[in-house]
């Protein structure tokens, strides 16, 4: 059998050698120690998280002292709006988190759990295109929010939110703005130096670091309060012993990430597009979302009219090609996206999608055994919906009743 | 290319070790567990069908080297089994959904998901054993769950595998320990998947409308007609029933027999629920079809011995069966599945 194709980039990625390479000594004996002793063991582990935070921020144009390590995006997001909405209480502000309705699940749930704390949350709609409604912000900054969360890159369909207009508006409001660049970096330049926002989200995973390590831009460190509570590492902010190993590789995935940015972004946009091309002409009603939108560029989410996702995915696996329904969920949701919901997109339609998701190591072969394998995989799964019936068939004959 | 097989796992050890064996035997096996029902957070975690059982299913592929998958067939489960277990008990009668489950869920819904994936076979934990397109008691009497199986298609039971169907539950057990599963010393699931503490009438509550006639009181009476009390909705009874009637008679009182017509249950003697014969509806043939002055074994509910029966009649998709001896507690919804020489599943129905 031939070795599977994986188009699941989105998700994660493999952790690159350099990255790897990078963090070994950290989870030695060289050097093992806790960043917060002041012996020499202490001392060199510290070196290895200060080094970190400096090629972190230089990656995305922050300062070594506003980066924040966490456990990963989640985290961050958490910190951001959770840590936003409690400094406004602090403040005696008004303790509301106002996110657009295609955030990612962990701000979502984020700004829910601000509910839960005594506080509000407001969902911003967004176009047919998949970008966020600016009027809709400007009526939600007009109550003075705790904080505004708007993704730089949605992590299903790429498209590339207006995050500039966002943060000028909300700086003139005088307002908080997060924004989760998960997706966006290495795919898209980003810059918080360009953008004025204060609080931004990056994760390790996605970039070729590890699992389980991710960090929060902090441009003012009065915008947010501590989520978790501890012996005062990471400026208060982030408690905790620090992950010496990850940040080191996070440091060095940020560095590499930005370097190669665009020259990544370009291969990875040619391949992206001959996919779609050659997807639309195999499979002659799919649909690509937003393809009218600016989007980045290892992204393409597709819909198949008449196909039920998860049944897709699931040939598509057997047949040697990993890909996604969106963001990673396996318990059988049957749930449209989120995303394409706020979109417009038809429930019959939304039910139907595919992302497919491109990375460093993604190949022209891996196209050329994608557009293979779906046009078979979309068959047998229409002909299966012929079968079962979508969303509640008929019973048939023998019923009983 | 080894034929391919779509095993249905639910997390449980049964159907862990019938994938284990399937890979065994050297078929090219693809594990799935159906998501069936879900009831959000509010339910405490069930022994099947939760995302436990998933998680567990997924792992014991994960172990012997398989996909798995999850699919989703909770609008068909729905349909064709929680409705139908609403309406039978709202009609007086005692439904077993796992019947319809296999009739309808597993072994056609999932089945066209076998066909969809190139699948040959189909196989489950089921101890029951399929051989040449027949199908058998499972060889552990203990065990034996052919008496759910009779309504599946025909034309299935020549593309079912029943890898456990030979093994007593020891057996299965040891299996399971000797390749480490992880489901090996998992308590088996002896409720209904999706009622929650084995309290079905909640399950009617929450899908009936709460004046609903099966949920009301009505009058409990004799089998002569005397009015002895109140019941709490006939549908929270079922034939043979002693617990929670109203005592005070010198026989022991069990439920006899339930109207829905009136709303009455009827309660009766012991000698009262004994009967000599039956009509099966919705029947389904998994042998040559039996005609009047045939002669088979009947077996009325799950845990009850088989007892020999004659056909008195057969219409187009009812039967009607006399009885050796007499049987106790012989309950509309239950069902009556045939059997003939060695075991084999020659049909069944639906008692009517």
């Amino acid at each position: 059998m031939r070795p599977p194709v994986y188009l699941d980039y989105a998700a994660t990625t493999p952790v690159r050698p350099e990255v790897l390479e990078a963090m070994l000594p950290y989870l030695t004996a060289q050097t093992f120690g806790n960043p917060s002793s002041s012996h020499r063991f202490g001392r060199a582990a510290r070196a290895g998280v200060e080094q970190a935070r400096r090629q972190v921020a230089d990656a995305v144009g922050a300062e070594p002292n506003q980066v924040v390590f966490t456990s990963g995006g989640t985290e961050a997001d958490n910190l951001g709006i959770v840590g936003a909405a409690l400094a406004a209480r602090e403040r005696g502000g008004s303790m509301c988190a106002v996110v657009s309705a295609i955030e990612h699940k962990a701000v979502l749930a984020a700004a829910h759990a601000v509910c839960h704390l005594g506080g509000s949350e407001v969902l911003l709609p967004v176009d047919a295109g998949g970008r966020l409604d600016l009027d809709a912000l400007d009526a939600a900054l007009a109550a003075d929010p705790a904080v505004v969360s708007v993704m730089w890159v949605n992590n299903e369909t790429g498209v590339l939110q207006p995050v500039g207009e966002i943060a000028a508006r909300c700086r003139e409001a005088g307002v908080i703005f997060h924004t989760d660049a998960v997706q966006a970096l290495g795919k898209v330049p980003v810059s918080v130096a360009e953008l004025s926002c204060t609080l931004l989200t990056l994760s390790g995973h996605k970039i070729g670091a590890p699992k389980g390590i991710g960090a929060l831009i902090v441009r003012d460190r009065k915008a947010i309060e501590a989520i978790i509570h501890g012996g005062g590492q990471q400026f208060g902010i982030r408690p905790g012993t620090e992950n010496v190993a990850g940040a080191v590789g996070l440091g060095r995935a940020a560095q590499l990430a930005a370097g190669e940015q665009s020259s990544l972004a370009e291969r990875l946009c040619a391949l992206r597009n001959e996919l779609a091309t050659r997807l639309k002409a195999a499979v002659a009603d799919l649909v690509v979302n937003a393809e009218t939108s600016a989007r980045a560029p290892h992204l393409l989410s597709v819909a198949v009219p008449g196909a039920d996702s998860e049944a897709l995915l699931m040939h598509l696996d057997l047949a040697g090609i990993a890909a996604s329904s969106g963001s990673a969920c396996s318990t059988g949701a049957v749930e449209p996206s989120h995303v394409l919901v706020a979109m417009g997109v038809p429930r019959e339609l939304a039910l139907g999608a595919i992302r497919f998701s491109l990375g460093r190591e993604s190949t022209p072969e891996d196209i050329d055994r994608a557009v293979e394998v779906v046009p078979a995989a979309v068959a047998k799964v229409r002909a299966l919906a012929g079968v079962l019936g979508r969303a509640g068939g008929q019973a048939d004959g023998r019923t009983g009743e | 290319m080894s034929p391919r097989v779509l095993v249905a796992m639910s997390g449980g050890v049964d159907s862990s070790v019938a994938a284990a064996r399937l890979v065994e035997q050297g078929y090219d096996v693809v594990g799935a567990t159906m998501k069936l029902f879900c009831y959000g957070d509010d339910v405490p975690d069930r022994p099947c069908c939760s995302l436990d059982s998933i998680n567990d299913a997924r792992d014991v592929a994960h172990t012997i080297g398989i996909p798995h998958y999850v699919l989703n067939l909770e609008d068909r489960f729905n349909l064709h089994v929680i409705q139908n277990f609403v309406s039978e008990y709202s009609r007086g009668r005692t439904p077993i959904p796992c019947v319809r489950c296999n009739s309808f869920t597993k072994f056609r819904d999932l089945l066209a998901h076998a066909d969809a994936l190139g699948c040959d076979y189909i196989a489950t934990g089921h101890y029951a054993v399929a051989r040449d397109g027949g199908l058998y008691r499972g060889l552990d009497p203990n065990k034996d769950q052919s008496y759910f199986l009779w309504g599946i298609d025909r034309q299935v039971v020549a593309r079912m595998l029943t890898p456990v169907g030979e093994l007593s539950k020891s057996e299965t057990r040891d299996y399971a320990r000797r390749l480490g599963l992880t489901t090996a010393e998992k308590e088996e699931s002896v409720e209904i998947c999706f009622v929650p503490n084995d309290d079905y009438a909640s399950v009617l509550e929450r899908h009936l409308p709460a004046d609903a006639p099966a949920l009301t009181p009505g009058p409990l009476v004799t089998t002569t007609g005397e009015v002895i009390g109140e019941h709490r909705g006939f549908a929270r009874y079922t034939i043979g029933q002693r617990k929670g009637l109203p005592g005070g008679s010198a026989a022991a009182r069990y439920v006899v027999a339930i109207r829905p017509e009136n709303r009455e249950v009827v309660v009766g003697s012991a000698e009262d629920l004994a009967g000599l014969g039956l009509r099966l509806d919705e029947v389904n043939w998994l042998a040559p079809s039996l005609e009047p002055g045939d002669r088979c074994e009947v077996q009325i509910r799950y845990r009850a011995r088989a007892v020999s029966a004659t056909v008195l009649e057969r219409h187009d998709d009812s039967l009607t069966l006399a009885l050796a001896n007499p049987v106790r507690a012989i309950t509309p919804g239950q069902s009556g599945v045939l059997y003939g020489p060695g075991g084999r599943v020659l049909g069944g129905g639906v008692i009517g």
